[in-house]
């Protein structure tokens, strides 16, 4: 029971159908977290990090359809298949969600005690005066100064950093075993990012809990994370614990963002060093690797199927790149 | 908040002084002469000499500055002056009705509130399904149909054809509630789409997907999350709708035989009986500006965020 992870993914692919439109964000993609552990997913806007969090726990905008394949067990329990009334009963008990942009994640003229409290009353069943009670503890547990006077205050008085403290609140009040963070430092100042991240991997330390952290940050993957996964196009480009997999990257997408990442040595005034060319649109299926066209390795032969996720020389890598592979396997 | 209050009242004071003018203005300046009317009314011939003589009675000859601030400064006392076509005092006529009136909009705008909150709650909880389309016809219809046309289908129905309740006149409690259902038409039907609109907007903002996350189902989203979100909305449309309401009250007593305000009104109107004229006008307008004075203070006390620019 100890070895099973808290969440395994396998094979999971979403495809969502619009009035106008069908897109498939995530293909094909696994990846497992255990309790205590963080595990990062990195990649580029429309890369489909967050639909792969979010679709199978049900909080997909109205008026899209949402198409799940493949696995998706918490504690064991397979979430697809499961109705939404099932899947509602475990959001905020079983996971708590932490968003982007904590200026509109909160409602504008709702008390931010009452914004926490409710979920003590709706998850721990505990009475209202219970859960205010609970509310301030949670309040202080992330670091606020003056905790009583800040339930009685509404959103529009705190600042941002504030802000997003409260969401991690409410997103602890329901004793989560996985904390489902979505850019969580994002949308704040710089000097407040390192503060929130610090906030995040101490209580999800405390608390021993599990944490999926999406980012494209690298630095933040650094400070936080156990394990990571590259997501490029839909697909998972490689992944692995974040020492090996930040320290010698084997994909060639890896390489690629870790080397944009602008060093301390670069002269002022010199270019960033990014990725040529733009991601493929998600609307058609990619027949070979999707990094093909952006490709500094690339030969004829990625164009032909798309590269499996394989071990790599290091066992606990896995790397989907034929090139690399191929490189392994000479070797 | 007290530097709010002060601030609204203020303004409302030289809004209703501004507005005073406006309706003296009017007045005066409507072709015909009363005095003509009034000599006929009292079975004379009315030759130029006695009609210059009820003119005199009656301070029509005096400069028109000077009429007009006797009429304020006796209307600011609560005096309307005397009705030239019946004699009697104006204010004594008013209280009465003014009550009538009164009793008429405030059931109006009761019922208005509750069957657009229905309609707006309804269609935003099936958004796009069968009951949101009824909610949307209902609108339009309400919305498009006279109130005059609305009453005497009410009066059809209810009355004629199924003999449930009173057509005309007061005769209990019952009487009330055709009056009500008139005039909550229209409002009911602009409001309901105000709910539904502004329901639709806040369900698809950030705040509702983290109340989402946090286990809530549709309905505690919708009046936990979104009713008070869109509260000032409704209040600012609900507060223009109850100030149209005095027009549609002068449409709909005389329709059902009510003796309020809009029924004094509209008898003033044809005798040109500018006493009664302007003190109607004069009550109209009062009343516009309360309503607005009390939505503006509605509004603070649901939006923090508009309470925090004042306190």
């Amino acid at each position: 029971m100890h070895d099973e992870p808290l969440l395994n993914v396998s094979n999971l692919t979403v495809n969502l159908l619009t009035a106008k439109s069908a897109l498939r964000p995530v293909d094909d993609v696994s990846y497992s977290v255990r309790q205590g552990e963080c595990l990062a997913i990195v990649g580029e806007s429309g890369s489909g990090k967050t639909v792969m969090n979010f679709a199978p726990l049900g909080l997909m905008p109205t008026g899209v359809t949402t198409m799940l394949s493949g696995s998706v067990k918490l504690e064991g329990r397979e979430l697809i298949g499961l109705p939404e009334a099932e899947i509602q009963k475990l959001r905020g008990k079983s996971v708590g969600f932490i968003f982007q942009d904590p200026m509109s994640a909160l409602n504008p003229v709702r008390r931010i005690g009452r914004q926490i409290a409710e979920m003590a009353e709706l998850h721990l069943d505990m009475t209202p005066s219970a859960a205010e009670a609970r509310a301030l503890e949670l309040v202080k547990l992330v670091g606020i100064s003056d905790p009583m006077a800040r339930l009685r205050q509404y959103p529009h008085e705190l600042s941002g950093g504030l802000r997003q403290r409260i969401v991690i609140a409410i997103a602890l009040a329901g004793e989560p075993k996985l904390l489902i963070a979505d850019e969580p430092t994002t949308a704040l100042d710089v000097t407040v990012q390192a503060q929130i991240l610090r906030l995040l991997k101490d209580v999800q330390r405390r608390l021993n809990m599990a944490m999926v952290l999406i980012t494209h940050d690298m630095g933040v993957v650094a400070g936080a994370a156990d394990n990571i996964v590259v997501m490029y196009a839909a697909r998972a480009a490689e992944c692995g614990p974040v020492d090996k997999v930040l320290v010698s990257p084997r994909h060639p997408y890896t390489r690629g963002l870790i080397n944009a990442i602008p060093r301390r040595e670069d002269p002022i005034g010199s270019e960033f060093r990014g990725l040529p060319g733009i991601p493929p649109t998600l609307g058609a299926p990619i027949k070979g690797c999707a990094l093909q066209p952006r490709c500094e390795l690339a030969v004829p032969a990625c164009g032909n199927s798309r590269p499996p996720l394989v071990r790599s020389d290091d066992s606990a890598v896995l790397v989907a790149c034929p090139v690399v592979n191929q490189g392994k396997a000479a070797a | 908040m007290i530097h709010f209050i002060s601030k609204r009242l203020k303004h409302s004071l030289v809004l209703l002084f501004m507005a005073s003018l406006v309706c003296f203005t009017l007045v005066v300046s409507a072709p015909g002469n009363v005095a003509v009317l009034i000599a006929e009314l009292r079975g004379a011939v009315a030759t130029p000499g006695y009609v210059e003589q009820v003119e005199e009675e009656i301070g029509l000859n005096k400069p028109l500055l000077m009429r007009y601030v006797d009429w304020l400064g006796d209307a600011v006392r609560g005096d309307f002056g005397i009705s030239y076509r019946t004699g009697q005092d104006v204010s004594a006529d008013l209280a009465n009705r003014m009550l009538v009136t009164g009793t008429l909009i405030a059931g109006s705008a009761v019922i208005a509130t509750l069957i657009s909150l229905a309609l707006g709650f309804l269609g935003a909880f099936w958004p796009y399904r069968l009951p949101d389309r009824v909610s949307r016809g209902l609108a339009l219809l309400g919305a498009s149909t006279p109130t005059f046309f609305v009453g005497a289908l009410m009066i059809y129905a209810f009355s004629v054809t199924f003999q449930l309740l009173p057509s005309f006149g007061f005769d209990g409690p019952k009487s009330w509630i055709l009056p009500w259902l008139t005039i909550a038409v229209l409002p009911a039907a602009v409001l309901s789409r105000v709910v539904r609109v502004g329901l639709e907007e806040a369900m698809v903002s950030p705040f509702v997907l983290t109340a989402k996350s946090k286990g809530l189902g549709r309905t505690a989203i919708l009046f936990r999350e979104a009713l008070p979100n869109i509260t000032p909305i409704f209040i600012n449309a609900l507060g223009t709708q109850v100030g149209l309401m005095t027009a549609t009250a002068i449409i709909v007593e005389p329709l059902f035989a009510w003796q309020g305000v809009g029924d004094y009104f509209l008898a003033g109107v044809r005798f040109r009986d500018f006493m009664v004229v302007q003190a109607c006008l004069l009550i109209f307008l009062t009343f516009f500006i309360v309503v607005n004075l009390i939505v503006d203070l509605a509004v603070l006390l649901t939006d923090p965020r508009i309470r925090r620019q004042w306190s």
